[in-house]
């Protein structure tokens, strides 16, 4: 009888018996499908979906006369409230007692603004723990500041009529000026579309927290199951070598990491459709091929590094219980990594604090896409490849920690 | 290197799990290559612990261990394509079909697939369940048919050494009748040397050449089932058991 260290019969088993099991494919493949759009949608309208309640009062209605410049407070009252509007406010000018944000115009608002040595006073009001009270804060700041500015455009003008001077309003409000070009990452000038891309690219690298973890329980059961099923027993007397069974259960289950991605790649398409159809914003010129590829293969490799991740712990403790405790370990792990690629650079941070996260393979899988973003593909490629190392390894190191003795032993 | 006749030689085995548990304690035996042994003794005995370390799976702590004129556990990857082992309660892949089962088994053991086809077509056929049953997922099997696909996965590989873990243990007495009649017929065309354990007296005098009593870790004896019972002056394999560990504990 012959013997040979052969990959074919695992992964046609484990094929097989993963095909049959489509309630779990099913749900692991559609979960980033669903997730994706509904990022999409809630990462740019969530502030209009959220409702709020504003209230405006004006103690002080009628005309503000500078010099030939006359204002209204009503005028001012109408701007802030289709500004909360906008910001999805229901606003209303009773004076309510469950709101987020309230806007008053005090008694003596007209003399304060249209005198020259008076401050003029609005009063903001808003409600502790609101979310929405913020974003309607700087809605009424951003009319004010307008507002303001007319006016001092007024008394400017009104000043230089009396005295008789030339008086160019602007450069007495606004005597600096400044320009702002943005760069990319060789130097050169790129339009505020890349600022966008960069932001989408935090985004998407964010969402790998979706695909990483379904594979761990598939692999656990893979193993764990197996053993308690009572089949990895006779499996383990036959000549298949270790690495076989190591390497075909990871590459089988990263099968689903595939269909993943794929679900993930259609779902990302919906995330840049849905608002460039609901809203006019072209999104779907961002998508380029290069960020696509980048993200199925950050999502691919993202799954085998989990299941690399899992497999020494699974394999050496042959546990179910063992395996959902660093299930849970690695997927905090994972989430730290994705939270700090929302909210920063890990190429920009400190040597110490870089170097660590890159030991984490999720870490490269994130600059991945955000490299491809900015459209550095060797650096995406480089990225990949430490990715690979790093999975190689892990995957060296499950095959070296199996025991049989350990596995028939174990409880699981 | 190849040894001599035996196929199996253990020498003043020992294996202690733990600190404690001294599962084996000095297990010494030959089983000349074609003949059918088995290992009798009650839970806890030291039979299926014996069965792993000459399946390979588990590492003895001291002594001797040859098979097929292998040492263990240095030259397990030389060992592991000649033998065949069954687990006790040995499971199959539920959402695989019968046929899949015996498929699977035989891809690993075959160079090709269409041998692999051959292999696991004599799996069908050592199995005796019609071509509709060996078709059906096996999680709609019964316990007796799942046994006999899991014994027939075990016997069609071609093995020159056959190890079989209690395999009537847990089924009816149809089923039962059934698995020792695959392992008799087996045993006699085969030419492969059977090593079984069990706890049931009868079956193994049906069915072994020679019978090694096993209790706590130590062979009690061993011998021909007539000579054990001859020895001991009992009517059956059963009483002659009692009478040679010492009466019933």
């Amino acid at each position: 009888m012959r013997r040979r260290g052969r990959l074919y019969p695992v992964i046609w088993k484990e094929l097989r018996d993963m095909a049959r099991d489509i309630k779990t494919i099913a749900a692991i493949a559609i979960l980033p499908l669903i997730m994706m759009p509904f990022m999409g949608l809630t990462s740019i309208y969530v502030q209009t979906l959220q409702q709020g309640v504003a209230v405006v009062i004006n103690e002080d209605p009628g005309k503000i006369v500078i010099g030939d410049h006359v204002f209204t407070t009503q005028q001012l009252v109408n701007e802030i409230e289709n500004a909360l509007k906008s910001k999805g406010f229901i606003v209303t000018t009773h004076n309510v007692s469950r709101f987020d944000i309230k806007v008053i115009i005090p008694k003596g608002f007209r003399a304060n603004i249209s005198s020259f040595t008076r401050l003029a006073l609005i009063r903001i009001i808003k409600a502790v723990g609101s979310t929405k009270a913020n974003a309607g804060e700087s809605a009424v700041a951003s009319v004010l500041g307008s507002f303001a500015h007319e006016v001092a455009v007024a008394k400017v003008d009104y000043l230089g009529r009396l005295a008789r001077v030339k008086v160019s309003p602007s450069s007495v409000l606004d005597p600096i000026i400044y320009t702002t070009t943005l760069v990319g990452p060789s130097g050169a000038a790129v339009s505020v579309v890349e600022s966008f891309r960069v932001m989408l690219g935090r985004i998407l690298a964010f969402s790998l927290i979706f695909v990483t973890t379904p594979s761990i329980a598939y692999i656990t059961d893979s193993v764990v199951g197996e053993k308690e099923r009572k089949t990895f027993e006779a499996l383990l007397a036959t000549p298949v070598p270790r690495w076989s069974i190591v390497i075909g259960k990871a590459l089988s289950a990263s099968l689903i990491g595939l269909a993943t991605g794929l679900a993930d790649a259609i779902g990302l398409l919906l995330f840049f459709a849905i608002p460039s159809m609901t809203y006019g914003i072209n999104l779907l010129k961002l998508l380029t091929p290069t960020l696509l590829a980048a993200h199925v293969s950050a999502v691919y490799l993202s799954v085998l590094a989990s299941l690399a991740l899992i497999l020494p712990i699974v394999i050496r403790s042959g546990s179910y219980r063992v395996a959902q405790a660093f299930s849970l370990a690695i997927i905090g792990v994972a989430s730290i990594v994705f939270f700090i690629a929302l909210y920063a650079n890990i190429g920009a941070l400190t040597p110490s604090l870089r170097y660590l996260l890159y030991v984490i393979p999720y870490s490269h899988a994130v600059c991945m896409i955000k490299q491809a973003v900015l459209g550095e593909v060797w650096n995406t490629i480089l990225h990949s490849l430490i990715l690979v190392g790093e999975i190689a390894v892990l995957l060296a190191i499950a095959v070296k920690l199996f025991s049989e003795e350990k596995i028939i032993y174990s409880k699981t | 290197m190849a040894g001599d006749g035996a196929a199996v030689r253990l020498r003043d085995v020992v294996k202690v799990f733990g600190k404690k548990v001294r599962a084996l304690r000095g297990v010494s035996f030959e089983v000349p290559r074609g003949a059918i042994y088995g290992i009798l003794g009650p839970n806890g005995a030291g039979k299926t612990t014996t069965l792993r370390i000459i399946a390979t799976l588990v590492r003895h702590d001291s002594g001797y261990v040859e098979v097929l004129g292998h040492r263990l556990p240095d030259e397990r990857n030389l060992v592991r394509g000649r033998i065949s082992y069954l687990p006790e309660d040995a499971g199959l892949y539920h959402r695989l079909t019968g046929w899949e089962n015996l498929l699977y088994f035989a891809m690993i053991y075959s160079d090709t697939l269409e041998e692999a086809r051959r292999m696991a077509e004599l799996g069908v056929k050592l199995s005796g369940l019609s071509e509709r049953d060996i078709h059906r997922k096996a999680s709609e099997y019964s316990k007796g048919m799942a046994r006999r696909v899991a014994l027939a996965r075990a016997l069609m590989v071609g093995a020159e050494l056959v190890l079989l873990d209690e395999p009537t243990s847990g089924l009816d007495v149809f089923s039962a009748y059934s698995i020792r009649k695959i392992i008799k017929n087996f045993a006699k065309s085969s030419g492969a040397t059977v090593l079984m354990s069990s706890h049931n007296m009868l079956e193994v005098e049906e069915l072994c050449d020679r019978v090694i009593l096993i209790n706590k870790g130590s062979i009690v004896a061993e011998g021909e089932p007539a000579e054990l019972k001859e020895r001991a002056g009992a009517a059956n394999l059963e009483e002659a058991f009692i009478k040679l560990v010492g009466g019933v504990s």
